[in-house]
């Protein structure tokens, strides 16, 4: 059993790891909770943004930040573009017909990345990523910091929104019940329209963070997806304090997994058992489903 | 004969039945009663998709609770639905023979020609092998209710037969239902809204008031009787 | 998973018999041994495509991850290739029923959810197979119950039927079993179980309430699925000899699902046409010199149509195009008024 030093860059690596699932974990609940639609192409749009923020600083010289936040701009426009052209035909329909064509933009996004950019090995390191210093004997960089601060502080703050504010309760409201919310007049477009910004905008913001992370790799960038997934379903696609939590330990359990050499190889099946276990214990309760004839 | 007693369904904070407990006799019942008031919830605890906090119903001396939902078919327990549940990808005889080939009654042969009996029965003059996607509104209910009469049911529950039919089509629903507990010797439950339905086919008939029951007998009485009319027309309820 | 109304059409028994034929005959003289593997694949994974399209288009269950299930049954019968001299056909038979048994038992708790979680749950156990074969790798004649050996110096290949060693006779093989497999399955959707699904799939409650044992017939589908993809593996290890897990990426099974909604899930041609797209189109496009991952972009765009506007996918449409295009050639050449006018 290693010692808890062996250990301490790993818990650096899992929190900050965990601190970015749980950025995309609070995306994906609040996308699900507010239009039916569990986004599964979340890995792949983060991923294309980190690409293009790449070219941009890369190809053209542009100046890093102004790529970044093309990156996360990216995000916001293509998850609203999905949103808004898919959720007329989409609307009434069963969440797995939704999630399903996720998948369709997943791999749109997949083959365009394997097609521009190709399978040629990359890096991209965010300025904050050097700025490192030492805790004991463990060394941290600011990328990894904001990882896990970053994951913390949306994850408060979308929960605080949801709460305080018109627009947030209005979501929470089209959560609940999408028809009887548009009868009680609230612009129920421009909401999910809100929320598919906001969502793709976190999928970039984690694109960026994990590109940095893990690594510059269309497939295992969009693959990470289900880590995420992993948090929310833990959470049951409903509490963010949870998601938070969810992600944070997926990471940690992951990263921590490394140094025990019996089961390291093992250990990118963290987030796949806690998931399915999280799903089999949702399942313990089931009904049949009733004759609502999903189209 | 079937009796209900003290049945009691709670989801949430809401109580759908409240002690129910009547006794059905045989031939055709009716059960009616206010929107809200527990009908489907009850026949949902038949058919087993429900389950109930407390009470048992027994029918024809058999526990019926006690049994597992896809037995109950078996046992001879039979149901339509208020919106109409045929299945549109098979022929008519399929949909007619579903309750029938799992019920493993009797020989396919046998089979065969209890469909051919339950079709004549209902008066439903289209091809067996056409199928269900193709026949209109009436048609389909008439699928429903041939399913609920083949073979030897014992109980079948209907709930809104005639339901978007108009009033010539519910006639001959009517005369179809009249005739179940001759035909095949099931005790009838009819569950409508359409008072002239429910006069014409069940000799007595229960009424539900949030899930309670609040009148029972013969059906010409319990039209008249005042609480079954001040239930409907929403005023407090004589104590 | 709905996606529309059901429209089963029974094909004609001669037709399928007369394509049977020629594909047999004729095929494999004409080509190249490239061109017979590509084919031979298209023939191993119409019938992992049968399997999806079973539980999709008569069950209305989504799984994602076939793909694994497929690994799993190329394992077992390279396991048993190696450690024993079993007959080829007893090898596939056994890999099936080992998957179709380790199927059931996922199936046990698994099926209790529904929809989306169904679909999500089979998503992350193919990614915990996933990893575990990426550590115990494939048997490859070494010892042990993992069968695996890390030298790479003369490994032998899974071998094949005595009477299929070469490539054209074993496309053959491969093809027959699979012709065996389709009418398994069809079997299945036109007696009992098959209208059994057709009412679970359009309304759980009135299955119920027919007797339907819900629980055992969606069992029954995923063990039969599973089934077809465990034998379907063992075709596939025979196929190529040498088993890798890169062979099996996650990637393929999200590929699938996308191939399955474009050939039709309600027809059992759209699992060959889902075959053929997973596996003779990037061949096609590599030997044009086109990239393939334009076909990627392809099944993506492919998925968002099918589930955006023609549910009855590529099996489903090009028929009912076809039948609008020669209803339009009738109207032009004068032999038949056109539609809205009395005839």
């Amino acid at each position: 059993m290693p010692s808890w030093q062996d250990f301490q860059p790993f818990i650096v690596t899992g929190l900050a790891l965990g601190g970015v699932y749980s950025l995309s974990g609070v995306g994906m609940v609040v996308l699900y909770r507010t239009t039916g639609v569990l986004n599964l192409a979340f890995g792949a749009v983060g991923a294309m943004g980190a690409f293009i923020a790449w070219s941009l600083i890369n190809t053209l010289s542009w100046p890093a930040a102004l790529a970044y936040l093309a990156c996360v701009g990216f995000g916001a426009a293509i998850s609203l573009l999905y949103g808004m052209l898919t959720g007329p035909s989409l609307a009434g329909r069963d969440p797995l017909v939704k999630a399903a064509a996720t998948i369709g933009l997943a791999l749109m996004l997949l083959g365009a990345m394997s097609w521009i950019w190709s399978d040629k090995a990359r890096s991209m390191v965010l300025p904050t990523t050097n700025w490192q210093y030492s805790v004991g004997e463990v060394q941290i960089n600011w990328t990894q910091i904001i990882a896990l601060a970053l994951g913390v502080f949306v994850t408060l703050a979308t929960a605080a929104f949801l709460r305080r504010t018109g627009l947030g309760t209005a979501m929470r409201a089209l959560a609940n019940d999408r028809e009887i919310t548009a009868a009680l007049g609230v612009p129920v477009r421009r909401v999910e329209a809100t929320t598919w910004l906001v969502s793709g905008a976190l999928a970039g913001g984690a694109g960026l963070l994990l590109s940095n992370l893990v690594g510059l790799d269309a497939a295992t960038l969009t693959f990470l997806v289900i880590s995420s997934l992993a948090a929310a379903l833990i959470a049951r696609l409903r509490s963010l304090v949870v998601t938070l939590l969810a992600g944070v330990v997926i990471g940690l359990v992951n990263a921590m997994a490394t140094p025990i050499f019996s089961i390291s190889s093992y250990r990118d099946m963290t987030p796949f058992v806690l998931a399915a276990v999280a799903l089999l214990f949702l399942a313990r309760h089931q009904q049949i489903s009733f004759a609502r004839r999903s189209r | 004969m079937m009796e209900v007693a003290g049945l009691t369904v709670r989801f949430g904070g809401v109580t759908p039945l409240d002690g129910m407990t009547v006794t059905f006799d045989s031939g055709t019942c009716g059960l009616i009663g206010p929107n809200g008031a527990g009908k489907t919830t009850f026949f949902n605890v038949l058919s087993g998709f429900v389950r109930p906090l407390r009470g048992n119903v027994r029918a024809l001396g058999d526990d019926l609770l006690a049994m597992p939902h896809y037995k109950r078919a078996r046992w001879g327990l039979r149901r339509t639905f208020q919106t109409e549940q045929a299945i549109e990808e098979l022929s008519v005889a399929d949909n007619v023979a579903l309750a029938h080939e799992h019920s493993r009654q009797g020989s396919r042969a046998s089979r065969r020609a209890d469909v051919r009996s339950a079709l004549a029965f209902v008066g439903l003059e289209v091809a067996p092998h056409a199928k269900v996607e193709t026949l209109g509104a009436r048609d389909r209910r008439l699928v429903e209710i041939a399913r609920a009469v083949v073979g030897r049911p014992r109980v079948v529950l209907l709930d809104e037969p005639a339901a978007g039919l108009p009033d010539e089509e519910t006639e001959h629903v009517g005369r179809v239902i009249r005739g179940i507990p001759e035909h095949t010797g099931a005790l009838v439950v009819l569950v409508d809204h359409d008072m002239s339905l429910v006069s014409a086919c069940c000799d007595t008939t229960a009424v539900l008031d949030f899930g309670k029951l609040i009148a029972a007998g013969p059906t010409a009485e319990v039209l008249r009787d005042e609480n079954v009319v001040r239930a409907y027309l929403g005023t407090e309820p004589v104590s | 998973m709905r996606v529309t109304r059901p429209r089963i059409r029974v094909r004609h028994p001669a037709t399928a018999v007369v394509l049977l034929l020629v594909v047999l005959l004729a095929m494999p003289q004409a080509l190249s041994t490239y061109w017979i593997d590509v084919l031979t694949a298209v023939a191993i994974y119409s019938v992992v495509a049968l399997g999806l399209g079973l539980l999709m288009g008569r069950v209305g269950l989504v799984s994602l991850g076939q793909i694994a299930v497929l690994a799993l049954g190329a394992w077992v019968a390279a396991r048993l290739d190696f450690a024993t001299s079993i007959p080829f056909p007893l090898v596939l038979l056994i890999a099936g029923t080992i998957t179709m048994v380790l199927g059931t038992l996922v199936g046990l708790p698994a099926l209790r959810l529904s929809g989306l979680y169904l679909a999500l749950i089979t998503l992350m156990l193919a990614g915990a197979i996933t990893v575990v074969l990426t550590t115990t790798n494939f048997p490859n004649g070494g010892p042990g119950f993992l069968g695996h050996t890390e030298s790479s110096f003369g490994n032998p290949a899974v071998r094949r039927p005595g009477i299929a060693g070469g490539d054209a006779a074993y496309f053959r093989y491969t093809v027959i079993v699979a012709a065996l497999m389709f009418t398994l399955v069809f079997w299945h959707v036109h007696s009992r179980p098959g209208r059994a699904w057709a009412a679970i799939r359009q309304s759980e409650p009135a299955a119920l309430a027919a007797g339907v044992n819900i629980t055992t017939y969606k069992l029954w589908a995923w063990a039969l699925a599973s089934f077809v993809t465990g034998v379907a593996g063992g075709l596939l290890a025979g196929s190529v000899g040498k088993l890798y897990t890169y062979q099996f990426p996650t990637r393929d099974s999200i590929i699938l699902l996308a191939v399955v909604l474009m050939g039709g899930i309600y027809n059992l041609w759209g699992a060959v046409v889902a075959g053929a797209l997973m596996k003779l189109l990037p061949a096609l496009l590599d030997n044009w010199g086109l990239p393939p991952d334009l076909l990627i972009i392809l099944f993506g765009a492919g998925v968002l149509q099918v589930l955006l506007t023609a549910p009855g996918g590529l099996a489903g449409q090009v028929p009912k195009d076809l039948a609008r295009l020669g209803q339009r050639l009738a109207t032009l050449s004068g032999r038949r008024a056109p539609e809205g006018e009395a005839p």
